[in-house]
């Protein structure tokens, strides 16, 4: 299996002002590199301030990295062009409520992204828009309702279906399981392995919660201070940590005591 | 072990468009000296409000009634503002959700808690005082877990990170001896690290000074392992309550079995699998179904079900389910 997606050496500074003569830079990621293959699923763990959220926005576009190259499909994609970096790579952001417009309907807002991005007819469109409703879990009725009208969990679900409207062959989600609560949480991660299933999407996502991340990655990619420290598949890193770093971020205390009581019980 | 804490039949109506509603419906509760209970209830369950209504911050136009809302031997619900406010005052303290957001953010640290220092606890003239309250403001981070106190004390909150601001909020809870401590979600949004850090100094707090805690959460993985009973609360209506193990391990309710396989403690569960989840989402205010609130999201959901179903009680184990995953003789 070919790569999808290619990271070589990427990285990110920001500088600021202080004073006069001495501009500084803050590191915010170092060089790094990884690859992503088709239909696979990556997590990005770490520290608050470690650089997830960084990487995030590097690859879907959202900043322009300081050095570094990403390939998708051994091509190489331009910072700059923005329509090439958003039919292929998508993002979903944690606060969905924030992250829609609240003064469009739901079908405005979906209908936007056909706009700029396909030569479709009106009726084309709009079809499509009512197909990509369905395929995340909501009636083509949703079409005219504003934001405020759905709940947290149908908000989530309008976010991903603008995410996977253009048939993207990437979705970038940063900590987008971690405000839901747990009954809708569980329907969200099971409407994006669905997703995942059929259309072969890779999805890579930022995410604190060890359950999550053992439940649904394919590999992680430990950060540390913008340095990547670890990056192997879940199983590997689950039974043979290298790092002290990684075991601390994969063990769950709560989870260990509630098995060891079943283990004791038995 | 006397419960301090013991509210019985607790219910807060509100009015809005669609009628009156009833927010929290028949919630009992008991909270035993020294001991951590935790609350768990997903958003629009009425836990917060919960707090609200032990602590006194109540809105004039809730209709609260309860046939018992007894602080030790006090009876709530019959003091007058004035008198309530001293108890609440004297005995209990709270935490929040965020604390860099609710610390004075034109106030230093320092200052913020040595104003939490009752003036009654200090000795000496004036000076002396001044300097006693500084003395004390420092203990108090000493024993949050806080070593470089005099940094922490010389900062405004946005200067902290949430765990640290977290601590200094707890040290300042803790100024005045509280017998009970509320903490309403303490760890949402923060990384697992400090959200373990923050657990265990909760637990030492609670076993070094009797201190009984009220942990309301959103989510079973945050569950701390020193809490001895637990109780979960969906839409207002209490769903199962009793100790935590008896809970995890031999759940009786529908509710408490999927919010556990849903939170990833099914040890069999194979990556990649779906999760068994409700169906469904968290009904609004106005449009709460009838009888047991639950219904239409239950697997388990029969006819019976549009009837509230009465607590049941195993040993120490109360749950509300006309259909219980486990069998048990009832005795009505």
């Amino acid at each position: 299996m070919t790569d999808l997606l290619e990271v070589k050496n990427i990285s990110k500074y920001y500088s600021y002002k202080n004073g006069w003569l001495t501009p500084q830079r803050v590191c915010a990621l170092e060089p790094i590199s990884f690859s992503v293959k088709r239909g696979e699923t990556i997590a990005i763990m770490g520290e608050t301030g470690s650089g997830k959220s960084t990487i995030a926005k590097l690859i879907s576009g959202a900043e322009v990295p300081s050095s570094g190259e990403i390939f998708l499909n051994g091509e190489l994609l331009d910072p700059n062009n923005h329509q090439q970096r958003c039919r292929e790579i998508r993002m979903i952001f944690q606060d969905s409520l924030r992250s829609l417009n609240p003064q469009l309907t739901i079908g405005k807002q979906l209908l936007e992204s056909l706009l700029f991005n396909t030569k479709w007819s009106a009726a084309e469109q709009q079809e499509h828009v009512y197909v990509t409703l369905q395929k995340v879990g909501l009636l083509p009725d949703h079409f005219d309702f504003y934001p405020h009208m759905l709940s947290s969990g149908q908000q989530q679900r309008v976010c991903i279906a603008r995410a996977i409207i253009l048939e993207p062959q990437i979705i970038v989600a940063d900590e987008a399981f971690a405000a839901l609560d747990p009954s809708i949480r569980a329907q969200i991660i099971n409407l994006i392995l669905d997703l995942q299933e059929d259309m072969g999407i890779s999805f890579i996502f930022a995410s604190h919660s060890p359950e999550i991340v053992k439940h649904v990655a394919d590999k992680i990619l430990i950060m540390h201070r913008g340095k990547m420290i670890e990056f192997d598949s879940t199983q590997a890193l689950l039974t043979n940590p290298k790092q002290q770093l990684t075991k601390m971020l994969l063990q769950s205390e709560q989870l260990n005591k509630a098995l060891k009581h079943t283990t004791t019980q038995e | 072990m006397s419960n301090i804490l013991d509210i019985r039949n607790l219910t807060i109506e509100l009015e809005t468009s669609a009628g009156t509603v009833k927010v929290l419906d028949k919630l009992s509760l008991q909270l035993a000296e020294g001991e951590i209970h935790t609350l768990v209830g997903e958003s629009g369950s009425g836990k917060s409000l919960l707090a609200k209504a032990i602590m006194g911050f109540i809105n004039p136009r809730w209709k609260i009634t309860a046939d018992r809302l007894w602080w030790r031997h006090y009876d709530l619900l019959a003091l007058n503002p004035v008198q309530r406010r001293m108890i609440t005052g004297r005995d209990m303290a709270m935490i929040f959700q965020n604390p860099g957001s609710y610390l004075d953010p034109n106030t230093k640290l320092g200052n913020q808690l040595r104003e939490t220092i009752p003036q009654s606890d200090l000795k000496g003239i004036y000076l002396r005082r001044k300097a006693n309250r500084t003395v004390r403001a420092e203990r108090l981070l000493h024993r949050v877990g806080i070593k470089d106190a005099d940094k922490v004390m010389n900062s405004y909150p946005h200067q902290l990170s949430e765990g640290v601001a977290q601590k200094v909020s707890i040290a300042m809870a803790i100024a005045h001896n509280p017998k009970l401590l509320i903490a309403d979600e303490p760890t949402t949004a923060m990384e697992p690290n400090t959200r373990n850090q923050i657990y265990r100094l909760l637990a030492k707090l609670s076993a070094s000074q009797g201190m009984s805690i009220l942990m309301i959460t959103q989510d079973l993985t945050s569950v701390i392992p020193e809490s001895q009973r637990m109780s979960l609360v969906y839409c207002g209506q209490l769903m199962e309550t009793g100790p935590t193990e008896k809970i995890m391990t031999e759940p009786f309710h529908p509710y408490t079995d999927a919010m556990l396989q849903m939170s990833f403690f099914n040890k069999e569960l194979v990556p990649k699998t779906r999760l068994p989840t409700l169906t469904g989402a968290i009904p609004t205010l106005q449009h709460m179904p009838i009888g047991c609130r639950l219904g239409p999201r239950c697997p388990k959901s029969r006819r019976a079900c549009i009837h509230q179903p009465r607590l049941s009680k195993v040993k120490q184990h109360q749950f509300a389910c006309h259909f219980p995953l486990i069998e048990v003789e009832t005795h009505d």
